[in-house]
């Protein structure tokens, strides 16, 4: 279980990115974290795998505070914390194989990592990960000559590599297409309720939100304005939702139901 | 001075005096007509270009003419040397009248002039600079006979690239002089051996009032066939000289068989007291010089072929010691890198200025300030190399540890990796293509570089070049020209293959 505590961060320029947030994340849920650009999404999710460092405020996660660790704890935290980025983040002049298998580093000492051969258990590992990503066969390609969709999978690939009971996922499908969006959140889905990880994503469409989330929090303007179930989400109208976003809410497939969304999902799934 | 002008797009206000009148003033004053129909900027644009045009003609009529006083002299001596700058003065001629009615034009209109006058200024410009720079394609042509020989030597060296060893090969035969009655037995056939015969064996000298001495009939039998041979004497006290006839050295032609036959007349010798009285030995001689054993590499290819390594190795050892100082410069030339802190800051500007300043100079001036410093050799060339390189590697290293994306540093350090770990894979696998290719480059640059540095005592086969230049030793400097091609060439192919792999 994962307790955010009256977190707050400044950065050193002045701006307030979060005020005083609390929210629990149980284990096994999809929580979706909506909120307009700039409304301290990314300092969220960056907080609590310590990318960024907290001005005050507690991160519990199964009873250790995370904001307090530092060194080799930390280390040994965030090695079980997956995060997956908006701009996919892979180093692109190496092979998809080695932005796998740096998914690893965590478990191995700083010297057996230097040479860049990778035990043949991790290596093992990796093709496993990439199968069931369903990009097996391009494992020896240069990561940036994968299409966007393929390059989100590798940094889910990378992530899988950690053995993580979390995944942090900032706007994971920000730049991707609408069908592309889709196949990626299924795929995250498919982590979380096989494998019983806890998902935090961001997320920027009502459909999309509402197709995925187990429970959403809203911010605005680094304060926690909504906490909803699915249940709450799922009955939202796009007024509502609008009300507590803010007025460029907007839906993934232009003028799609709820049930359009879904229905969306089969063709994603198709092309996956 | 810039030529730049824009013509003005919006109707100007009415011009302040009537168009006869500004051209009036502009051939008082060029440019004085348009500053006053309000093209102020035209104007001065003019009048500076005017003034520069004639201050240049000026300049190059006194150097055509520096010896000569008065105006006059002065102009009629340089248009009679230099018949272009009639041209000159022509175009500034027309340039001035020119100037007169555009100042008319522009009064009487309110929108933009034309701007063909400035292409006139442009082609002022354009004929000083050709009388400035001597150009003369005709001596293009004329000369072209009298370089023909010289680069034909350049562009195939080769006979100098081998020499055979030479010797100077003496056959002779013994003379008695005076006679004494008694046969004396001169040069003998031999077995196998180039041989002299004379006939008669002894003789006498000629003498100082004039009195020829004996004719001697000269046989060389088995010398070297069709070559010429000398004929020299050893008088008795074992001095050399060579054979006159009638003011001229006698030179012979042996036929195909090595023989030779001539009639000498024994010639004037003084001998001192000490050598006594008496009959005695004197020795006719036939040189020739004959090759002996195998051709082989000759001095100047040897010497081409040492300074070509070393001329390769400067190259080599200014890279390597540039891209190790350039490595640690190139971390302090990094924008992302040293924008923590204002003290950081400046040093990042520092680094940048001394860079910039170092890279605009030359190697070539770089290697004379060196030369100075340790003296001529390789070590002063392999210094001003290595201070290039450092500049400009730095400067391109800083360039792509600048453009490192953060997002994978983010990525690796959010999996548990330690710094190092994240170093190894996400900083490295960033910067090091792109430095593999900037060292290549600049190695590449560095033995081009390397094969001139020499021409100002750098070291290296351009220091050889020029001496041969110097000595007009065509086909030696044609080999040290043929060894740069072929050097650069092979660099050239090398340094593409490995950047295609490594980028
Ligand atoms: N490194 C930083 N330094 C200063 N301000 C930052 C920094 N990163 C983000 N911010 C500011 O913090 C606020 C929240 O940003 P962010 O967490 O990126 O929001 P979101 O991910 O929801 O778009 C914004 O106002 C942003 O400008
Ligand atoms: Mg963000």
């Amino acid at each position: 279980m994962l307790e955010i505590r009256n977190l707050t961060k400044i950065y050193d320029d002045g701006t307030v990115a979060l005020k005083n947030v609390s929210f629990t994340v149980p284990d096994g849920e999809f929580l979706v974290i909506i909120g307009l650009s700039g409304s301290g999404k990314s300092t969220l999710l960056r907080c609590i795998n310590r990318l960024i460092d907290p001005t005050e405020g507690q991160i519990l996660w199964n009873g250790v505070d995370l904001a307090q660790l530092e060194g080799e704890e930390l280390r040994k935290v965030r090695r079980q914390i997956g995060m997956i980025f908006q701009h996919f983040n892979l180093v692109k002049r190496s092979s998809v194989l080695t932005n796998v298998l740096t998914g690893r580093l965590g478990y191995l000492p700083t010297w057996r990592s230097l040479t860049g051969r990778f035990p043949a258990d991790d290596i093992q590992r990796a093709w496993q990960a990439l199968e069931r990503l369903g990009i097996a066969d391009q494992a020896h390609k240069r990561a940036d000559e994968l299409s966007g969709g393929q390059q989100q999978r590798v940094g889910i690939a990378r992530a899988l590599m950690q053995d993580p009971k979390m995944i942090l996922a900032d706007e994971p499908v920000a730049s991707l297409d609408p069908v592309l969006a889709h196949s990626i959140l299924q795929r995250l889905e498919s982590l979380n309720r096989e494998d019983g990880i806890t998902v935090l994503c961001s997320l920027h469409y009502l459909d999309l939100v509402q197709r995925y989330a187990t429970r959403v929090i809203g911010l605005r303007q680094g304060e926690l304005v909504y906490e909803g179930s699915r249940e709450d989400i799922r009955q939202m109208t796009d007024a509502q939702f609008k009300e507590i976003y803010g007025e460029e809410a907007e839906r993934i497939g232009a003028g799609g139901g709820i049930t359009g969304s879904i229905q969306e999902d089969s063709v994603a799934g198709g092309a996956a | 001075m810039s030529l730049k002008h824009t013509v003005p797009e919006e109707p100007r206000a009415p011009s302040l005096v009537p168009p006869a009148v500004a051209a009036l003033l502009s051939l008082l004053l060029p440019g004085l007509g348009q500053a006053l129909a309000r093209s102020l900027r035209r104007g001065l644009l003019l009048l500076f270009s005017f003034l520069t045009l004639g201050g240049l003609l000026a300049w190059r009529i006194r150097l055509a003419a520096p010896r000569d006083e008065g105006l006059v002299a002065i102009t009629r001596k340089a248009f009679h040397l230099q018949p272009f700058l009639l041209f000159n003065a022509f175009l500034l001629l027309l340039l001035y009248l020119w100037i007169a009615w555009d100042a008319w034009q522009t009064a009487r209109h309110a929108e933009g002039a034309p701007v063909g006058i400035f292409a006139l200024v442009l082609i002022a410009f354009f004929a000083v600079g050709w009388q400035v720079g001597e150009i003369d394609p005709i001596r293009f042509v004329t000369q072209l006979d009298e370089a023909g020989p010289p680069l034909q030597r350049v562009l195939w060296p080769w006979e100098r690239a081998i020499e055979h060893p030479q010797e100077v090969q003496i056959v002779s035969a013994p003379i008695l002089s005076p006679c004494t009655g008694e046969p004396f037995e001169g040069g003998q056939p031999k077995e196998g051996e180039p041989y002299l015969l004379t006939e008669p064996t002894c003789g006498n000298p000629s003498q100082q009032d004039g009195t020829p001495g004996t004719t001697f009939t000269l046989r060389g039998f088995g010398l070297k066939p069709n070559s010429e041979a000398e004929i020299w004497w050893e008088d008795p006290i074992g001095n050399e000289f060579r054979q006159r006839q009638e003011g001229e050295y006698v030179t012979v032609q042996t036929d195909a068989q090595g023989n030779f036959e001539v009639q000498i007349v024994m010639p004037y010798r003084l001998l001192p007291p000490s050598a006594g009285e008496g009959p005695k030995i004197w020795t006719v001689e036939a040189r020739q010089v004959v090759s002996t054993g195998q051709a082989r590499a000759s001095k100047e290819l040897k010497l081409a072929v040492e300074k070509i390594i070393e001329t390769i190795f400067i190259g080599m050892m200014a890279t390597f010691f540039g891209i190790l100082l350039a490595l640690p410069v190139s971390f302090f030339a990094a924008r992302n890198l040293m924008s923590a802190s204002p003290f950081t800051l400046v040093i990042y500007y520092l680094t940048r200025a001394v860079l910039n300043i170092i890279r605009s100079i030359e190697p070539l001036i770089w290697a004379i300030i060196f030369v100075i410093v340790v003296g001529l050799g390789p070590f002063a060339g392999i210094l001003a190399l290595t201070v290039h390189s450092i500049a400009a590697l730095g400067k391109l290293y800083s360039e792509s540890i600048e453009s490192i994306d953060p997002g994978p540093i983010e990525a690796i350090q959010a999996t548990g990796a330690n710094w190092v770990q994240t170093v190894r894979y996400a900083v490295v696998p960033q910067i090091v293509p792109p430095f593999v290719s900037f060292t290549i480059y600049r190695w590449d640059i560095n033995i081009r570089m390397s094969t001139i540095i020499g021409f100002v005592g750098g070291g290296g086969i351009g220091f050889l070049l020029a001496q041969w230049i110097r000595l007009l030793d065509y086909r030696a400097a044609g080999i040290a020209v043929w060894f740069i091609a072929i050097t650069v060439a092979i660099l050239d192919y090398v340094s593409a293959e490995i950047r295609a792999r490594f980028v």
